[in-house]
């Protein structure tokens, strides 16, 4: 018994080294230059600089709005599609499902340079709707994360319970209201915060279709290009824990649903 | 006996050692002497060879220039023929300045860099850089194909401009330079339209026009519409110094200024289609575009692919004043130290890529214009007459000089290109800008650092969403949405304890 556990603490050790190096090392860094200024003294200059920028709280407010309108778009159009996949009457399920999860399988640039053209297409002009335009790249690029965690749990949701339901007098609507909707829950969660954590800072896809409005990636990274570390270490240690915050928050929902 | 053989064991053994080691010293001694060079250049801006056959560029009968293997592997066989050494280069790319800044305050260390002017003025200024050796600047060695070859125009530049009392030309060696300029489809815009930077914000091109997403050559094209009035001025023009005073102008970092240039840059942001980085060249030959401001060897590269597919596009010369540019070698304290193999051999690398073949391919290779105008040596100019001379059946004819460039005083020779009459007006006019373009060219210096952050923050007020600007209705509608949505919140966990 003994041996079994010692050999079990040396199996941890090159995954403690990779922790030290690549998790705690970066975030020791980014704290240290967070809390200094250029000439290495402490200081809370950045982190008041932060609540006092409106500049640095506009690409806040600018990038949790792109976020959330992100997600309840891809929520709006993958809850159906999981829905008709998981419990529809479709011969090739699997095909379908393949068709909406193919594009993960494809570099997001070469997707977004195409869809780029498709919407040039469309536009004429992209540079007129540029908010429209990112909210269109980011669903597209997101999709898939949304679809896949609603259609893994729906299709594990005995359909036994739809039926209960309806031989006990609900209607279609009302069954799914109450049976279905609360049931895939723990789907949507895990869909949310795939899709909204991400979607706050992936200023590529803003970049590579013309918004020229900075959200959080693109103004720690103007910081940076400045020489400006402190600052931009700052903006990035407060959005790390906004992030923490909300993934907290989101698993400790999840896990009382499923104490219920 | 037992310990005597022990003995003659232990003897024999020493022995053997001792010849091992000593053959092993020998050995060491014997073999070459090898140094390794940690390059650092910019991405795609050095030939890497694997040329075509139907690539060769045949300047004469005995002279066509051809790239077989990589710019690279050449020098360090090139480096091991002249000096008997087995050269090393550990060779690494860079992206932009601020990302080479940054990755040497990280760590890395490099022996030779090649940054852009401001760069160069920087680390100089943080007394980063090695002057290069007396015997660098001699003529008369037969490997100094860089003071051999370099333009008097660029020579003069480097003698000239100086930071902190120290002449460029001690520090730097050129490698490639250019001008800022405009990029633009001739059908749609005029020539007069196209011939100031007010274009990024002439409201008759709305979204169909681009700029650098890059804070200097925004700023720099900002200030030069913000300065049009005095800049175009006869007085200013004529003045005797004026080429000082334009340099003064164009580095003016002033607060009052800055903010001015804040306004018109935000003019400029809602009427550019976007602030590209690398799209730019692309989306003009797809036509999204019509101008794009541009460096002239982008621009050159962004010609030739559209005439590929037909389009012929132009370029103009801003007429308020453009930003003369150069990138530079550098040899780096951290890196060489006290190490003279080392500087030899970087000094040596710096030579190689200025030998004329070299220069011609590295030129036809990246589309840039290179410091090296020959000298003696009429490569560069041939290769330059092979690219832009008119066919003789051509009628539409005109001369161009580029007697600045080329002439160093030491031949008769008249430096004039015999080019189709449009020519001046595209990629000759942004790979070799005439006289007329260069006299109204400024050259960037870098920001300090109390210019640095205020420029940055103007910078970042310019892209960013400012909270300060959401009207306060806003705030009204959106706090009571939020406390209807709490009010229900409350109400539905009330009914549930109700329930339980």
């Amino acid at each position: 018994m003994k041996k079994i556990n010692i050999s079990r603490k040396n199996l941890s050790i090159p995954y403690m080294i990779y922790m030290v190096c690549f998790v705690v090392a970066p975030l020791a860094v980014l704290l240290f230059y967070s809390f200094t200024d250029s000439d290495g003294k402490i200081t809370f200059h950045n982190f008041i600089n932060f609540f006092t920028d409106g500049n640095t709280l506009g690409t806040l407010l600018y990038s949790v709005v792109v976020a959330l309108i992100t997600t309840l778009v891809c929520l709006i159009i993958a809850y159906p599609v999981a829905f008709i996949l998981a419990k529809g009457h479709i011969k090739n399920k699997t095909i379908l499902l393949m068709i909406f999860i193919m594009p993960m399988w494809i570099n997001f640039t070469l997707r977004i340079t195409a869809l780029k053209e498709i919407l040039t297409f469309f536009e004429k002009n992209l540079a007129y709707f540029p908010f429209v335009n990112t909210i269109i790249g980011m669903t597209y690029d997101f999709l898939p994360f949304m679809i896949l965690p609603i259609y893994t749990v729906l299709i594990n949701i005995d359909d036994c319970y739809m039926e209960a339901g309806l031989d006990l007098g609900a209607d279609k609507v009302q069954a799914f209201m109450k049976i279905i909707l609360p049931m895939s829950k723990a789907g949507i969660i895990s869909g949310v915060t795939m899709v909204f954590l991400p979607a706050m800072t992936n200023y590529v896809i803003l970049d590579m279709l013309y918004n020229s409005t900075y959200i959080m990636g693109s103004l720690i990274g103007s910081y940076f290009s400045a020489y400006d570390w402190h600052n931009g270490s700052m903006i990035s240690i407060i959005l790390l824990t906004i992030i923490i915050i909300v993934t907290v928050l989101s698993t400790d929902s999840n896990h009382k649903e499923e104490r219920l | 006996m037992i310990t005597d053989r022990r003995h003659i064991f232990r003897l024999l053994l020493m022995v053997i050692i001792f010849v091992t080691c000593t053959s092993s010293l020998c050995y060491a001694k014997k073999k070459e002497k090898s140094v390794v060079l940690r390059v650092c250049n910019w991405e795609e801006y050095i030939d890497l060879g694997d040329w075509d056959d139907d690539e060769a560029i045949d300047l004469s009968d005995d002279n066509v220039i051809m790239g077989i293997n990589s710019m690279i592997e050449d020098f360090e066989e090139w480096y091991y023929k002249n000096y008997n050494v087995r050269c090393k280069v550990e060779y690494s790319t860079f992206g932009t300045n601020e990302e080479l800044y940054n990755q040497m305050n990280l760590g890395d260390t490099y022996d030779i860099v090649c940054p852009s002017e401001y760069m160069i003025m920087k680390l100089l200024d943080e007394d980063r850089l090695l002057p290069y050796d007396k015997n660098f600047f001699d003529k008369n060695i037969d490997n100094n194909y860089y003071i051999k070859g370099v333009s008097p125009y660029i020579k003069n530049e480097f003698e000239t401009n100086e930071i902190n009392g120290e002449k460029w030309s001690k520090y730097a060696a050129g490698y490639m330079w250019g001008i800022t300029g405009i990029v633009y489809n001739p059908d749609l815009v005029t020539r007069e339209e196209a011939s100031t930077c007010e274009i990024i914000r002439n409201p008759k091109f709305n979204r169909r026009v681009t700029i650098k997403d890059n804070v200097r050559d925004a700023y720099f094209a900002a200030l030069s519409v913000y300065k049009s009035d005095l800049l175009l001025s006869k007085d200013f023009r004529d003045s005797a110094d004026y080429r000082e005073r334009l340099a003064d102008e164009m580095n003016d970092v002033k607060k009052d200024t800055i903010n001015n240039v804040q306004d018109i840059l935000v003019d400029m942001k809602n009427n550019v289609y976007s602030f590209e980085t690398d799209s730019g060249k692309s989306d003009m030959v797809t036509g999204k575009i019509v101008a794009n401001y541009q460096w002239s060897g982008d621009a050159v590269y962004a010609l030739d692919q559209a005439e590929e597919d037909g389009l012929y596009l132009d370029f103009a010369v801003p007429n308020e004043c453009t930003n003369l540019w150069f990138d530079g070698w550098v040899m780096l304290k951290d890196g060489i130290g006290k190490d003279q193999d080392k500087k030899q051999a970087a000094q040596a690398f710096v030579n190689f890529l200025s030998r004329p073949d070299n220069v011609v391919r590295n030129m036809y290779y990246i589309g840039y214009t290179s410091v090296i105008s020959g000298g003696q040596d009429s490569t560069v100019f041939d290769y330059v007459d092979w690219c832009y001379s008119a066919d003789d059946d051509c009628e539409d004819v005109t001369e161009y000089s580029v007697d600045y460039f080329f002439n160093d005083g030491s031949s008769n020779k008249d430096y004039v290109l015999t080019v189709e009459a449009d020519q001046p007006y595209r990629q000759l006019g942004a790979q070799y800008p005439s006289e007329n373009d260069i006299k109204k060219s400024a050259i960037m210096r870098f920001f300090d650092k109390d210019a640095n952050r205020d420029i940055n923050k103007m910078w970042i007020n310019v892209r960013c969403f400012n909270i300060k600007d959401i009207p306060v209705a806003c705030y009204i509608v959106f706090g009571i949405i939020a406390l209807f949505i709490a009010g229900l919140l409350v109400k539905k966990m009330i009914c549930n304890k109700k329930k339980v």
